[in-house]
């Protein structure tokens, strides 16, 4: 499936939802997009599901010109963040009714859903109406009527963002798992970056309308292309402080020994929480908060950088021995990135 | 950077122009049809009496018609006083209606009487009684209190007819208020007025004003108590009306005048209206 | 609030209760003109000779036909209109605002609109339309009595139809008609296999309220036929039995009791078939 200098402004609007998205994706790929709200991820995703027209651009399936091809004709299945399942339909005419639709006889019919079902654990419930299950089962309602239908492409539309935390990491896995199962095409949309992270094959990161990179997580991660992918991807964030334009680099107040400036265009250096380290090292830090999460400790800490008070997230080892209103000192060994003014990363460095 | 994009497109994906086009202009087409009569009305209140019963259009255009039916004659029932008692009879009838109905709904729908829907169900049947039937025990208690050709007696026969629906329908809206803002309204300390005032009313206003309205339309265009219980010093605007037709001479264009000016206030009211009326009934008309 | 609910209780119940005393007590001649007698208990005489009366069996089949058609058929036309108004399109405001003016109307300038402009023989607009094309005039009131009152029903109550419709429609959440879209399915088919089921609850309470108010037609009766064959339904003869000419008061107060029962016995019924209407408040 392929994006092809997309684009979608809706009337009344200044900016375009989506501007010129360029985007590939080959066969059998989960990819996700995320991003904030208003970012486009929806209407990108809804403009492969034909819901919503092309102002400009084009839309290709399986090498085909789709863009005015109506959603129907497709051949994709779609899961709504809502579920939006058939309310006077039960759960198994809900899942059947795309097959209906296709003229599949009910024999036939009624086999594909059981199968699903079976797949699912959805078979105790296939008399009922959606208003009498649980929004675990809705969802996978949900899903099964999408899986049923044996499309080219799946589109999920942040799925799993109305069910509870514990219940969304275990779907979150068993989605995997299915996707690789089953080898279709999909595209996930979602604002979590955790779930981008874990879940797809590559990711694309939206802000504003425009794609700002699209990679494997790993690539994201540790080669951010800009700023905006720096400081979303990775929780928690990228610490990110201002850097002085030329001469040697300093990081509260001390010289870090990194010399590229960037030909005087260095604008922002980022490092993350693991690249912290607390003990002895050149940079004076007060400790304001400790979270203990048991694995590993996250501690919060404010420094004195170019004149203000910058807060910064170090990693650090369980056990961890110190408190808020200790004084510490931090050095830095890790990936240190460099940003220019056009907020684009130019170069990282280890130390 | 951005490069403008064209101006965004208002049609679906794959819906062609021509349907869309097609359906609009097959919408305007009934539109004109069924307001046809309406229309050729006004048409006629514009025209003499001669052109009128002919249905030509001779001696052209003239509001002489509607100078005519609002002089009143020695004797006859006026335009003035209709429209006063008309406007005196509707605007008091419709807000001790509402005025009725609110607690009551408040009370089925927020309190939840037990047995509610048997009192709901109750309400309606009311209105299951032909008028016509109850007429004439009214009339003689209506004599008996000296109340035939007041204004009184329509107040209070109004009241009767709109409240069920009024009922009904504020109950319902009031429903779909949700509960937890009710809630919290009463854990801040809310007293019953505040809350109705703060918290319900803002919600339910919609529905209300679509209340409030058909109501104000069925009494103000309601005929039949008011013929039958009213001489000339009361009449209302349906009564009005009906003394423009006459059984000598041409009348058509007099009576298409009255006939709207008796309609206009409602049909102002009523287009002012619409969109609050569609938000109110889907809003609940339903549950 | 409870005392409002009483008071509200007392003032509706007055005409009511008032008629059902008259039926069993003022008996057949209460009568202004004719033969004055006293007025005696009856008993139960006036509700037997009910069971006699044809004429009585004849409004009441005349008030069936006129009730049914009239609802169906703005349910019918208030649907489609709808339907059609729910889009956008140029103007649809103006649309809209045009076709709900005939419910606005007084049902007797709506009649009276429809006796001297549309129909009337002399003067009427159709009559014309019909030599225009060649056609001989039809006398549409008196040959057609109760088509015509049906007529002019429909005419002013399919737009209150359609505003209920109009609101189920855009009651109808859009992601399950577009995932309906994504599916497969035809426009055709998503309105017969979703949109239509969710319309039923609108559906019934349109067909409950038109009917509550268009079995009750008299104005346009009393201006447009002056009652007559085919075209008398049950409000129509109570009223000829009473000050309309019989002045049988007790009778007629029997007729209209045995209406208001056969009513309430329908309308129990329809409303246990209703679910929608009432039953969802458990859920809820």
């Amino acid at each position: 499936m392929e994006y092809d200098a997309a684009t979608r402004l809706y009337p009344g609007t200044p900016k375009p939802a989506v501007n010129e998205l360029n985007l590939s994706i080959p066969d059998g790929e989960l990819l996700v997009l995320v991003g904030p709200s208003g970012s486009g991820k929806s209407t990108a995703l809804r403009m492969l599901a034909g819901l919503e027209p092309l102002d400009e651009g084009r839309i290709l399936i399986g090498g085909n010109d789709v863009s005015t091809v109506r959603p129907r004709d497709r051949d994709i299945a779609m899961v709504f963040q809502s579920y939006a399942l058939y309310p006077n339909l039960n759960v198994a005419a809900n899942m059947g009714f795309a097959l209906k639709q296709q003229g599949v006889p009910r024999g036939e019919r009624d086999q594909r859903v059981r199968e699903v079902a079976k797949l699912l654990d959805l078979e105790p419930y296939l008399d009922r109406k959606p208003r009498n299950l649980s929004g675990g089962q809705r969802q996978r309602v949900a899903m099964g009527r999408a899986i049923v239908r044996h499309p080219q492409v799946y589109l999920m539309d942040e799925p799993l963002s109305n069910l509870d935390a514990k219940l969304r990491v275990q779907t979150r896995t068993e989605l995997v798992e299915l996707q690789q199962r089953l080898a279709v095409t999909t595209v996930y949309v979602t604002h979590d970056q955790v779930e981008a992270m874990t879940m797809g094959d590559r990711v694309a990161v939206l802000r504003d309308g425009n794609l700002q990179q699209c990679d494997a997580p790993s690539a994201l991660y540790h080669t951010p292309a800009n700023l905006f992918v720096a400081g979303f991807i990775g929780s928690p964030a990228m610490n990110l402080l201002r850097a002085s334009a030329g001469g040697p680099l300093l990081v509260g107040g001390a010289d870090i020994g990194i010399a590229d400036d960037l030909g005087g265009e260095r604008a922002t250096v980022g490092f993350r929480p693991e690249a912290v380290v607390i003990g002895d090292g050149p940079i004076a830090a007060r400790i304001r908060i400790v979270e203990d999460l048991g694995s590993e400790v996250f501690v919060h800490l404010v420094i004195d950088h170019d004149g203000e008070e910058r807060r910064i997230v170090a990693k650090a080892e369980a056990p961890f021995a110190g408190s808020a209103g200790d004084n510490v000192h931090l050095g830095l060994h890790g990936t240190i990135h460099l940003f220019d003014n056009a907020d684009l990363r130019r170069t990282s460095v280890q130390l | 950077m951005i490069r403008r994009a064209r101006r965004g497109s208002r049609l679906g994906v794959g819906e062609s122009r021509a349907t869309v086009i097609a359906l609009g202009i097959a919408a305007w087409v009934i539109g004109m049809l069924w307001i046809f009569p309406v229309a050729w009305t006004v048409l006629t209140s514009f025209k003499t009496e001669q052109d009128a019963s002919a249905q030509t259009l001779h001696q052209g255009l003239t509001v002489a018609r509607y100078s005519d039916v609002s002089h009143s004659t020695e004797g006859t029932l006026s335009l003035a006083t209709a429209f006063t008692n008309s406007l005196i009879i509707v605007l008091v009838s419709t807000t001790i209606v509402m005025l009725l109905a609110l607690p009551a709904a408040y009370a089925l729908a927020i309190r939840r009487v037990p047995k509610w829907r048997d009192v709901l169900f109750f309400f309606i049947s009311t209105k299951f009684l032909p008028i016509v039937a109850s007429i004439f025990p009214i009339y003689v208690y209506a004599q008996k209190w000296n109340l035939i050709g007041t204004r009184t007696i329509l107040i209070v026969l109004y009241i009767a007819i709109n409240l069920p629906l009024a009922i009904w329908m504020t109950r319902s809206f009031f429903s779909e208020v949700p509960r937890e803002l009710i809630e919290a309204a009463e854990i801040d300390g809310t007293s019953l007025f505040n809350q109705l005032r703060s918290v319900i009313l803002p919600i339910a206003a919609p529905g209300i004003a679509a209340t409030a309205l058909l109501c104000l339309i069925f009494a103000w265009n309601e005929y039949f108590y008011a013929i039958q219980l009213n001489f000339a010093g009361a009449s209302t605007m349906p009564q009005w009306v009906i003394g423009n037709v006459s059984t000598r001479g041409n009348f058509l264009a007099k009576l298409s005048a009255a006939s709207i000016i008796a309609c206009l206030p409602v049909i102002l009211a009523g287009w002012a209206a619409q969109k609050r009326m569609i938000r109110g009934l889907s809003m609940g008309a339903l549950k | 609030m409870l005392p409002a609910l009483v008071f509200t209780i007392v003032i509706t119940q007055v005409p009511f209760l008032v008629s059902i005393y008259y039926s069993f007590t003022n008996l057949k001649d209460r009568t202004q003109s004719l033969i004055p007698e006293p007025t005696r208990f009856v008993g139960i005489d006036n509700y037997k000779a009910i069971f006699n009366d044809a004429f009585f069996r004849q409004a009441m089949w005349t008030s069936v036909k006129m009730t049914v058609l009239a609802v169906v058929l703005s349910l019918i036309f208030g649907t489609l209109f709808a339907m059609l108004l729910d889009r956008t399109f140029f103007g649809q405001g103006i649309v809209r605002t045009l076709l709900i003016t005939p419910f606005l109307l007084m049902p007797v300038v709506a009649a009276l609109i429809w006796k001297q402009q549309m129909f009337s023989s002399l003067f009427g607009i159709l009559d014309k339309v019909l030599a225009f094309v060649g056609l001989n005039s039809v006398a549409w009131i008196s040959d057609h009595p109760l088509g015509s009152i049906v007529t002019v029903l429909v005419w002013q109550w399919t737009p209150f139809m359609m505003l209920i419709m109009l609101a189920g429609l855009q009651s109808q959440p859009s992601d399950i008609l577009e995932a309906a879209g994504v599916d497969g399915a035809t426009p055709l088919g998503i309105f017969r296999q979703l949109t239509l089921p969710h319309l039923r609850r609108y559906l019934e309470l349109g067909a409950l309220l038109g009917s509550i108010y268009i079995v009750q037609a008299f104005d346009l009766i009393d201006v447009m036929t002056g009652g007559g064959p085919g075209s008398t339904n049950v409000p129509y003869f109570v009223y000829q039995e009473s000050i309309g000419g019989g002045f049988r008061y007790g009778s007629a107060s029997a007729y209209a009791i045995v209406v208001v029962i056969f009513s309430i016995v329908i309308a129990t019924f329809s409303l246990r078939v209703l679910s929608g209407l009432l039953k969802d408040e458990e859920r809820a």
